[in-house]
């Protein structure tokens, strides 16, 4: 069978376009890696979800290779060494399965950075070749169709919105959230009421969120979280006119003059190769394993891998820069049994700082340590660099579980792009099925560190005002695997970028990438909310696209 | 999935309290050392003894979780390695380990601890251990949530039906 469109991944990036495609009609195939989990498989088992490579490819069968700086050299590691996966969710709605849902919009400098702030030696900023209002239809879309729960908060830096109010209301808060908000006031911030795109309220397809006090890294047994399976995949099923392949993982996109013609999977279970034929080819497969999947179909007229002549492919990779931070609240600051209330949320971030005068800052979210107790116990094994055991550590366990409880911040703050951070591939390094693996390089520019720095600043000083004892922050260079974006930054010059403002590679008249790939700049803030406006964007152009 | 691994062949080795290397899941003998485990048994109730109530090693069922947890395909080779090769290690320098009352154990333990091998398997123990108190009772630790009920632990729903993550 030829299917109209061709998606490889199914996660945020992938779900607007099959999603906008389906219902208006056109035949969609989709080739995922993994299997389709469905709410009765998901549970809150923390061995499973967090402690071992069970929704991520086994490191012996696939890795990467990470590049990094040491003594002046860069050099790479295979994950399966350091045990350490940049592969997240590969399951039917990727890692959109496990988020924890923060959900914040881009706002309209994030577009144009260059103009704004100028350039910084050393870093590839670019101004997008849309403006926020192209996308801020979309980002209203997501808010409906993919569900967001919360309250607008009116401050200097809110972005434009085309509604006045979030589609479903705030979740249940912690009693902490009002300490927050006070002490927010009293050094003369403003307490922002944080988005989540989990569901407060059911609808006649999911449930509302039922506070399981396990949310983050885990997937939903409601329907509550907005994946890209529960909010754009399932329905999209209904239309019939989507089909998921699954543990189907693409080796190569093949190309004829210009145009792909057909995708190569092999089937992981039966080892088996298969192609599919399709008019459209999208790919969104997360920024890394696309750029992978790009540079590995070299052909005659792409020797550099597809879509890559301007030799753009996999440059300019970003992460979220940024760190954390922790304070512990005990009985002195708040009733024990109030602060030892679990599920509901705390829902607050700090904003205020998104733009200074001289620099572009970043966003701090605020939530409670998760609740993963074998996570939070083997923490305390450790003590002043000596290893505890028997009495004195039980005692220590006991009291981190029944006497205290940590408030941490997230900081995100833009990860600069530079010639330092990309993706390549290596014939030295391959996976089981003999397919180059991508090689990482993780340079970071020391700019974003000295902002990640100032937000802690920031946010430590909420802590200390709450009155939290053990203040302490950490910001680092080394990228989180989760917040993955650029690599195929599109623009208007062919020369200087892989795709076009519908991100259509500009070399290949049938190929988009809708995943995080397509960002220049990567605002600062978790990519999700902007990879599912954008997928729907892409999705809308496609499908209004007269058959040729 | 990987390895397939039931609810009901978790649930029936976990009830093994004494003989827990009788029943080990389906294909995992092969890569099971019994000696090995024997003294990684005696060196967990060192390192989680009975205390109040806090459970002890014996009691939350340490050495069923790491047997049954140690044979999937999910857990890292090399630790199971290095876990034999610290047992080892421990009764090369301590060749009455097994019968020595908890004083003495607890010493030798001290002891091997100031060395770098003796500290890194003890530090890796310690973490499976960890994960036996606290993990859900379908790996056969945390027996009837012993680990939970201590620290006033209350878990999320739902609990799995089947370990690893392996679809229902």
């Amino acid at each position: 069978m030829k299917y109209d469109v061709c998606i490889v991944g199914s996660g945020a990036g992938a779900s607007g376009v099959a999603y906008s495609l389906a219902t208006s009609g056109k035949k969609v195939v989709i080739l995922e890696r993994g299997d389709f989990y469905h709410r009765k498989d998901f549970s809150k088992d923390e061995i499973a979800y967090t402690k071992r490579e069970i929704f991520t490819p086994n490191l012996k069968e696939c890795y990467h290779t990470i590049e990094d700086l040491e003594d002046g050299k860069w050099v790479k590691t295979p994950t399966y060494i350091s045990e350490s996966t940049f592969f997240n969710g590969n399951i039917v709605g990727g890692s959109s399965n496990f988020m924890s849902g923060y959900f914040h919009r881009l706002k309209p400098n994030d577009f144009r950075l260059k103009s704004v702030y100028g350039e910084i030696k050393g870093a590839n900023i670019v101004d997008w070749v849309i403006d926020y209002n192209e996308l801020e239809p979309y980002y209203e879309k997501v808010e409906r169709l993919i569900g967001v729960s919360g309250e607008v908060t009116e401050y200097k830096h809110q972005e434009p919105r085309s509604t006045k109010d979030f589609p479903y209301p705030p979740l249940k808060e912690h009693p902490i959230s009002k300490l927050i908000d006070k002490s927010f006031k009293r050094v003369g911030f403003t307490p922002y009421k944080t988005p989540r795109a989990i569901l407060s309220k059911s609808t006649d397809k999911r449930e509302s969120c039922y506070y399981s006090n396990y949310c983050g890294s885990y997937g939903c047994s409601s329907g509550a979280k907005s994946s890209a399976r529960e909010s754009l995949l399932n329905p999209a099923l209904k239309s019939g006119n989507l089909t998921i392949i699954t543990n189907a993982f693409v080796k190569k996109l093949n190309e004829k003059n210009k145009k792909v013609t057909e995708a190569i999977y092999i089937d992981t279970q039966t080892k088996k190769e298969h192609k599919i034929k399709a008019q459209i080819f999208v790919i969104a497969g997360q920024a890394v394993e696309s750029c992978r999947l790009l540079l590995n179909s070299k052909s005659k007229n792409f020797p550099n891998g597809l879509a890559n002549n301007s030799n753009q492919v996999g440059k300019n990779l970003i992460f979220s820069a940024g760190g954390v931070g922790t304070g512990q609240f005990d009985s002195t600051i708040m009733p024990l049994n109030d602060l030892m209330q679990e599920g509901v949320f705390v829902n607050r971030s700090l904003c205020d700082f998104y733009f200074t005068d001289k620099f572009k800052g970043g966003v701090v979210d605020f939530l409670f340590e998760h609740a993963n107790p074998i996570s939070k116990a083997n923490k305390l094994r450790w003590q002043n660099g000596k290893l505890i055991w028997g009495k004195e550590l039980q005692k220590k366990i006991f009291n981190k579980f029944t006497k205290r409880k940590q408030l941490n911040f997230e900081i995100f703050n833009d990860w600069l792009p530079t010639d330092n951070c990309f993706v390549s591939v290596d014939n030295k390094y391959k996976d089981i099925y003999g397919v180059p693996v991508a090689n990482i390089r993780i340079g970071y520019h020391p700019h974003d560190i000295k902002v990640g720095k100032f937000l802690a600043k920031k946010a430590e000083k909420v802590l200390k005002d709450m009155g939290a004892k053990d203040v302490n922050s950490s910001i680092g260079s080394y990228p989180p695997a989760n917040l993955q974006a650029g690599g195929c930054r599109f623009g208007d010059d062919p020369k200087s970028s892989v795709l076009d403002k519908h991100c259509k590679a500009h070399e290949v008249e049938n190929l988009f990438v809708t995943d995080g790939s397509f960002m220049p700049t990567g605002g600062s803030v978790p990519y999700t909310w902007t990879i599912y406006a954008n997928s729907l964007r892409v999705g809308e152009y496609i499908s209004n696209i007269k058959e040729q | 999935m990987k390895t397939k691994i039931t609810r009901r062949v978790f649930i029936a080795s976990s009830l093994l309290v004494g003989t827990a290397f009788a029943l080990l899941p389906q294909g995992a003998k092969k890569d099971i050392k019994i000696e090995p485990f024997k003294v990684i048994a005696s060196v967990q109730d060192i390192l989680f003894p009975k205390n109040g109530n806090a459970p002890s090693a014996s009691e939350f069922g340490a050495i069923n979780y790491l047997i049954n947890v140690s044979s999937h395909s999910s857990f890292v080779k090399d630790d199971l390695l290095f876990l034999y090769k610290g047992a080892n290690k421990l009764m090369e320098e301590n060749p009455n380990f097994l019968t020595m009352n908890f004083n003495n154990q607890s010493n030798s333990l001290d002891e091997f601890s100031k060395t770098k091998i003796g500290e890194n398997w003890l530090s890796l123990l310690l973490y499976y251990t960890i994960e036996a108190l606290l993990s859900d009772p379908i790996y056969g630790g945390n027996r009837d949530s012993i680990g939970w009920k201590w620290l006033n632990h209350h878990t999320g729903e739902p609990q799995p039906k089947k370990p690893f993550g392996e679809i229902v």
